[in-house]
């Protein structure tokens, strides 16, 4: 009886202790960003904040890497594909910047659009993955399935944050007023939007892999523009 | 060329590609397939192409077998950068001959684009397509540097110790920034071996290394990789680490020497006080092994035979308070010895049984010598009964002895004195009486000596545990129906001759405080003795007073005969002979007739006639406890 009263207790401790940063992040409609120290207002700092969706954000690249390297080994191309695949991803169309120096030399508005236009972009397309690997299993794992919904959940928190971020650097008078808000991020997506339904599913992951780590070094270098810190 | 030119050529190849520091087979581009288990590409080709930072990157290419091509110049790079769909080749920005180098600075590097290498020759391009990638899928950061270790600690033993590793980030690779976020991995292995130890990875600039051991050399190295990614940078400079075991041992050996100083020391120490016998020192030392004490009992105390003193202690009055019926406290009890201490008091028969068991000794069971039964404690005279009342076997009646009894079955003389009184009784005290006379002889077990008496009821009854051999049952019932005459001579011999073939049983008599000897249960009731009341459950017997009647020598002789159990079973219409009879019963006192009371009757006038018994000084207890001193006082 007692083990059993523990674990779930534990269980349940880890539930808690995942959600949180989740809440945080998440929680569009719930309180909303506090200024001034309202009572009853639990602030997050910029800081915080930033900190909150870099590491949203390398997990996520994390999960898309393996995911990606998965594939690879049960289902490997015999040539290279990168030379077909780069034309193909749907991405493709949003101009974002392929360099440090020009991605430190963009605008912070600029910047933050860009995230979230990637972002935005891959929320469909990751949801459909997710259904065809649950459905159709194609072999994959059940590992492989959960990640892809892991993923699929991901890209949609992480956009939440870093909306969340841009209304802070807003408030916070760091920014333009100029990003679009929550409700007119569905206009950032590309207007051929159903491209995607083409890729197979490990030139999507290729893509899904490359996206994710340009929003990774983005956010990078944002926080390290915005919030001073060692090392910047 | 002849068919061995391909071998030929592949060593060359091999060779150039070593000689040229290249990455090592299977790194180049994107997978890390060895490009030498595919058909080794004799043209011209791209070795592979690395970045360092993720800010520029370089390409480094081999002419093949064409040898003609491999002056500088001879074979020019062109790259394609797919970022629009009207992108074209362009050619290399920086060529370092001397490596076969291109070199591409940031402004011409593009992250997650992809590029594409081509070599052309003067009028031949040579073109693979897996020679493109994308610049984030080649980067090898560069090693850390400044790699150091200290000593963290030292096991217990001695014999290992931890040590933490200290690095500082590849200089090149923005990584404080965050540009690049890598992971380390830190390999270790001992001098002289060749399998290196991976630690887990890791993305902060230190680590501990556990569990290596003293005296022995050990290797170290660390190289990192982009977080995300699967090519790693190269390995930094080995660093070794060594720790002797020098200071350990000097403490080890000052600890032995302490402490094989100290053991010497009081060793000595001991033996002086030993042999200076020095008495307080001694007990200090060595104190003497206590002797087998009881609780609340002194030992010497027995031994002089104090017997009030011994008695009320053991009543629970004294300070020591034993249980008064504690069964526990009568078992493998060295009841003999009593028995053997007051063997030379029964000069009659008893010496001459030498065989004769101690516990029918102490009953004053009939021997096979035919002795009667006598109703003095164990001692016994059990040859011929006490009628006088100054018989130095008796107890007093006002007394109680506090002794286990155990009395044999068929009375003889003393049974013959008391047939007045038995005259009395009503037959069913006879059937009882008879009864326990038929039954005591083949009751008889031979491998109990005692009946332990469980409880005492408040009403003055005796209640026995069942000894080993519990067979009362049946016996009982039939010497019930035997018992319906008269306890004579002549009947129970036949009783007792058909309670032989009956089972063990135990009966427990109970020494009737009247003086009459010994009744049965119904007698008891009869008797309206206030002692008497049911017995309850089973496995007990209590103990009535029950007249002793006068047993015939056959019976006696029979009971000798037989495994006789030590005790007599009570039978009553209440009580069933369902369990065997406990090992002991106490007897309270002796009354004028040389009857062990087993349950002391409300205080009677005493017969006329007070037979002096030397435990007058004895106060009555439920429970008792006799010294050999005491045995020899009661008989005569």
């Amino acid at each position: 009886m007692m083990s059993g009263n523990f674990r779930s207790a534990s269980v349940g401790w880890v539930v808690l202790v995942c959600l949180v940063p989740y809440r945080t992040l998440t929680s569009t409609d719930a309180a909303p960003i506090c200024t001034n120290a309202q009572a009853g207002c639990h602030v997050l700092s910029l800081a915080n904040l930033f900190d909150r969706v870099i590491q949203h954000s390398a997990r996520m690249h994390g999960i898309s890497n393996d995911l990606h390297s998965e594939f690879e080994q049960y289902f490997l191309p015999s040539k290279n594909q990168i030379g077909r695949v780069g034309r193909n991803c749907h991405t493709s169309t949003i101009l974002t910047p392929n360099g440090k120096e020009n991605a430190q030399r963009m605008a912070r508005e600029e910047l933050t659009e860009v995230i979230l236009k990637l972002l935005v972009a891959w929320r469909d397309p990751l949801w459909h993955f997710h259904q065809n690997m649950a459905h159709h299993q194609h072999g994959f794992t059940t590992f492989s399935s959960d990640k892809a919904l892991e993923m699929s959940d991901m890209v949609h928190e992480l956009r939440k944050g870093v909306e969340k971020v841009a209304e802070k650097m807003q408030l916070l008078g760091m920014m333009s007023d100029s990003v679009s808000s929550q409700a007119s991020s569905e206009a950032l997506l590309p207007p051929d939007s159903a491209e995607w339904r083409l890729m197979k599913e490990y030139d999507l992951l290729y893509c899904f892999r490359r996206d994710s780590n340009k929003v990774q070094n983005y956010l990078k270098i944002l926080q390290c523009r915005i919030v001073p810190e060692h090392g910047c | 060329m002849a068919a061995s030119s391909p071998s030929w050529n592949l060593r060359l190849l091999l060779l150039i590609s070593s000689l040229g520091g290249l990455v090592t087979p299977g790194s180049a581009f994107l997978s890390d397939w060895s490009r030498w288990t595919s058909s080794a590409p004799l043209e011209p080709h791209f070795t592979g192409c690395v970045s360092r930072d993720q800010e520029t990157f370089r390409c480094w290419w081999s002419p093949g077998v064409f040898h003609n091509l491999s002056s500088p110049g001879a074979l020019r790079v062109f790259y394609l950068k797919k970022e629009s769909v009207n992108s074209e080749w362009k050619e290399c920005p920086h060529y370092v001959y001397s490596n076969r180098e291109c070199f591409f600075d940031t402004n011409d590097t593009s992250i997650w684009i992809t590029y594409c290498m081509q070599l052309r020759s003067q009028n031949v391009t040579f073109y693979n397509e897996d020679d493109c990638f994308t610049v984030e899928n080649i980067v090898r950061p560069d090693p850390p540097v400044s790699l150091n270790w200290t000593l963290l600690n030292m096991s217990p033993s001695g014999v290992s110790y931890d040590v933490m590793v200290k690095w500082k980030p590849p200089p090149n690779a923005d990584i404080a920034m965050g540009w690049m976020r890598v992971e380390y991995e830190i390999q270790y292995r001992e001098i002289n071996g060749t399998h290196w130890e991976a630690l887990e990875m890791q993305q902060h600039n230190q680590q501990t290394i556990f569990g290596l051991l003293i005296e022995k050399e050990y290797e170290v190295h660390i190289r990192c990789r982009m977080l995300g990614f699967s090519k790693f940078g190269e390995f930094s400079d080995s660093v070794f680490i060594q720790v002797s075991e020098v200071p350990s041992r000097e403490t080890t050996y000052a600890f032995t020497i302490v402490v094989v100083f100290g053991i010497v020391g009081v060793l000595v120490l001991i033996m002086l006080i030993v042999v200076s016998q020095q008495h307080r020192f001694m007990m200090i030392l060595l104190p003497p092994v206590p002797a087998p004490k009881i609780k609340g009992i002194d030992s010497e105390m027995l031994k002089n035979g104090k017997l009030d003193e011994l008695n009320l202690i053991l009543s629970g009055g004294g300070m020591g308070g034993l249980s008064t019926y504690a069964p526990d406290f009568y078992q493998d009890e060295p009841w003999v010895e009593f028995i053997e201490v007051d063997a030379e008091d029964a000069d009659t028969g008893e010496k001459e049984d030498q065989q004769a068991s101690d516990t029918q000794r102490l009953l004053g069971l009939p021997q096979p010598s035919s002795q009667g039964f006598s109703n003095t404690i164990s001692f016994p005279d059990d040859d011929s009964g006490r009628a006088s009342c100054y018989d130095p076997d008796l107890l007093e009646q006002d007394t109680l002895i506090p002794l286990a009894t155990l009395r044999p079955g068929p009375p003889d003389d003393r049974e013959a004195s008391l047939s007045d009184v038995e005259a009395q009784k009503s037959e069913k005290k006879d059937m009882a009486l008879a009864q326990t006379q038929n039954a005591g002889p083949q009751t008889w077990v031979n491998t109990d000596f005692y009946a332990q008496v469980s409880n005492v009821m408040p009403s003055g009854g005796v209640v026995l545990s069942p000894g080993q051999q519990l067979r009362s049952q049946e016996g009982a019932s039939a010497m019930q129906e035997e018992t319906q005459k008269k306890g004579k001579d002549s009947k129970a011999g036949d009783e007792t001759e058909e309670k032989k073939q009956k089972e063990q049983q135990f009966e427990l008599l109970v020494v009737d405080p009247d003086g009459s000897g010994y009744i049965t249960e119904s007698n008891a009731q009869q008797s309206s003795t206030p002692i008497i009341s049911p017995i309850p459950g089973e496995g007990h017997q209590t103990l009535r007073p029950q007249p002793v009647e006068p047993k015939p020598a056959a019976a006696a002789a029979a009971a000798a005969e037989d495994n006789q159990s030590p005790y007599i079973v009570s039978d009553s219409p209440f009580t069933q002979f369902n369990a065997p009879v406990s090992d002991y019963t106490v007897v309270q006192e002796v009354d004028t007739q040389h009857s062990l009371l087993l349950n002391p009757p409300s205080r009677q006038s005493p017969p006329p006639c007070l037979p002096q018994h030397p435990l007058k000084s004895l106060p009555a207890m439920p429970v008792g406890y006799v010294t050999p001193d005491l045995l020899g006082n009661l008989s005569p």
